[in-house]
């Protein structure tokens, strides 16, 4: 079995951490510079930890296991104002990153209001494209109650912050967390710090409840092999933007654009098959400089193989 | 600054109470604020936030805040008032230019070339401002779908009305009721 491990130090010497990466055979999902300072995301087998914790601390580094890796998440506020937007929403993300997730924080254009609030279809189809949502109302009981529609219609896992505890939302959402509602400082008190672990472990939760369901029917490929065929492609090895290919759980967004690079993707062969063929290749509904690839399950290929036999 | 706060939703209450507290006192302006009163009805949505100012802001130069003398051609400054130390500065900065100050401790300074009845007189707060940041601050604590709002400003009262929608008669007829009485306490209080 391979883990998702995560190494903060230094680049000093991190090259033995590469080369020993590619001893154990693992691969490496996502890194980060900053200045004298690196983090590296990768997936390893289980069997080797030691060998990679050992370099790692002879180093001056630090490895440890991250269990929201590969996934992509959004944390979502009612509007992008300062009423909404700052402390708990950046805390959140922070937790999720230090969980090894990539985290997006985002706000409704008008989700502002008790009466007025909307959602349109088009922040409801951005919202599906992540593995799940955090979606941070806030800290008037009926408000948030009010305001069930806005996470209703959306299909990725849903984990509903609000301050009070709703009645009458279970059904819409996977968990609620209550008692973090808006606030004007950074969480930083000890009952609010154990809040954000909470928060943390819900989402790690929903996410392992999530790869359960996605074992009883198994990817065609996974997203982490197909990663490396992609980082091949010349546009993507040289695209200047942080995180050129985001890991989801069922495939991967690739911040290239899908109209200039059809041909490619279309026809990009995997086991023997076009890339085409065994996923669902669209434009991102975020911007249209990135691709969404959503890989199909082993049944769902041998359902159209069957088809094509008949 | 004592703040009570009346409202339907408990978990709210406490919550805007924090949120209310921090906001003035990200703003600095604690200092300035006796009390206040929150009503939050958020099923209406009404909130109405009053608030009780130690005094009727007025108008500060120079000379309110720091000690002035004359010695030949410079000016001597000692600052007494240490919040206004930035304004001061800035203010003889923009004046005199920063090569004529000179700052010898953080409230003590030396403007070459200044005249004490020339400085003395140097606006350096007005009460407007300082009336503005205290709303801004009320606007900033009120939830953000809550846009039609309308102030009631009387001696060192200021309360601010504020709901979703229309703005009802009946939901000002009850901030005047409630700014009024806040007026009546202020001034009891100060006679007192």
């Amino acid at each position: 079995m391979f883990e998702v491990v995560k190494y903060d130090g230094g680049v000093y010497r991190s090259a033995e951490l590469f080369e020993a990466i590619e001893d154990v055979g693992g691969t490496v999902l996502h890194q980060l510079r900053s200045a004298q300072m690196l983090t590296v995301t990768m997936s390893i087998p289980e069997e080797d930890h030691g060998v990679l914790e050992s370099i790692s601390k002879e180093i001056g580094g630090d490895l440890r296991s991250v269990p929201l890796a590969g996934t992509e998440i959004a944390v979502v506020g009612c509007t992008l104002g300062r009423h909404h937007m700052p402390h708990p929403i950046c805390d959140i993300a922070e937790v999720l990153r230090e969980g090894g997730a990539i985290s997006v924080v985002m706000g409704l254009a008008r989700g502002r209001g008790k009466n007025t609030s909307q959602i349109s279809k088009r922040e409801i189809e951005v919202l599906d494209e992540y593995d799940a949502v955090i979606f941070m109302l806030g800290n008037f009981k009926p408000c948030v109650e009010t305001k069930r529609f806005l996470i209703e219609d959306i299909t990725a896992p849903v984990i509903l912050v609000s301050g009070p505890m709703p009645d009458g939302m279970d059904d819409c959402c996977e968990a609620i967390v209550a008692g973090v509602g808006r606030k004007c400082e950074r969480m930083k008190s000890a009952e609010e710090r154990a809040k954000l672990a909470e928060i943390g472990s819900t989402v790690n939760k929903v996410i392992a409840e999530r790869k359960r369901q996605l074992e009883e029917d198994p990817l065609y490929i996974h997203p982490a092999e197909l990663k490396q065929l992609l980082e091949t492609y010349e546009p993507i090895d040289m695209c200047l933007r942080p995180a050129p290919i985001v890991l989801h759980l069922d495939g991967l967004r690739v911040k290239i654009p899908y109209k200039e690079h059809k041909d490619y993707f279309d026809n990009l062969m995997v086991y023997g098959r076009r890339l085409s063929e065994i996923a669902d290749i669209t434009e991102s509904k975020l911007q249209d400089s990135s691709t969404l690839i959503r890989i199909r399950t082993t049944s769902q290929i041998e359902d159209a193989d069957r088809k094509k036999q008949q | 600054m004592e703040v009570e706060v009346v409202g339907t939703d408990p978990y709210g209450d406490a919550a805007y109470k924090a949120l209310f507290e921090g906001i003035i006192g990200d703003i600095g302006k604690t200092f300035m604020i006796e009390g206040a009163k929150l009503v939050l009805k958020p099923e209406v949505p009404l909130f109405i936030f009053s608030v009780v100012l130690r005094n009727v802001p007025g108008g500060k130069t120079i000379s309110n805040v720091a000690s002035l003398r004359q010695e030949r051609e410079d000016l001597h400054m000692s600052i007494s008032e240490e919040r206004y130390a930035p304004d001061v500065l800035a203010q003889l900065w923009k004046r005199y230019g920063r090569s004529m100050v000179e700052q010898q401790t953080r409230f003590d300074l030396i403007v070459h070339g200044g005249k004490a009845e020339e400085i003395e007189s140097i606006p350096i707060s007005s009460g407007e401002t300082a009336i503005k940041e205290i709303l801004g601050a009320v606007w900033r604590a009120l939830p953000e779908g809550i846009r039609n709002r309308e102030t009631l400003i009387d001696d060192r009262v200021v309360t601010v009305v504020a709901t979703e929608e229309t703005m009802k008669p009946e939901f000002l007829e009850e901030a005047r009721t409630m700014h009024d009485r806040m007026v009546e306490d202020a001034r009891r209080h100060k006679d007192v």
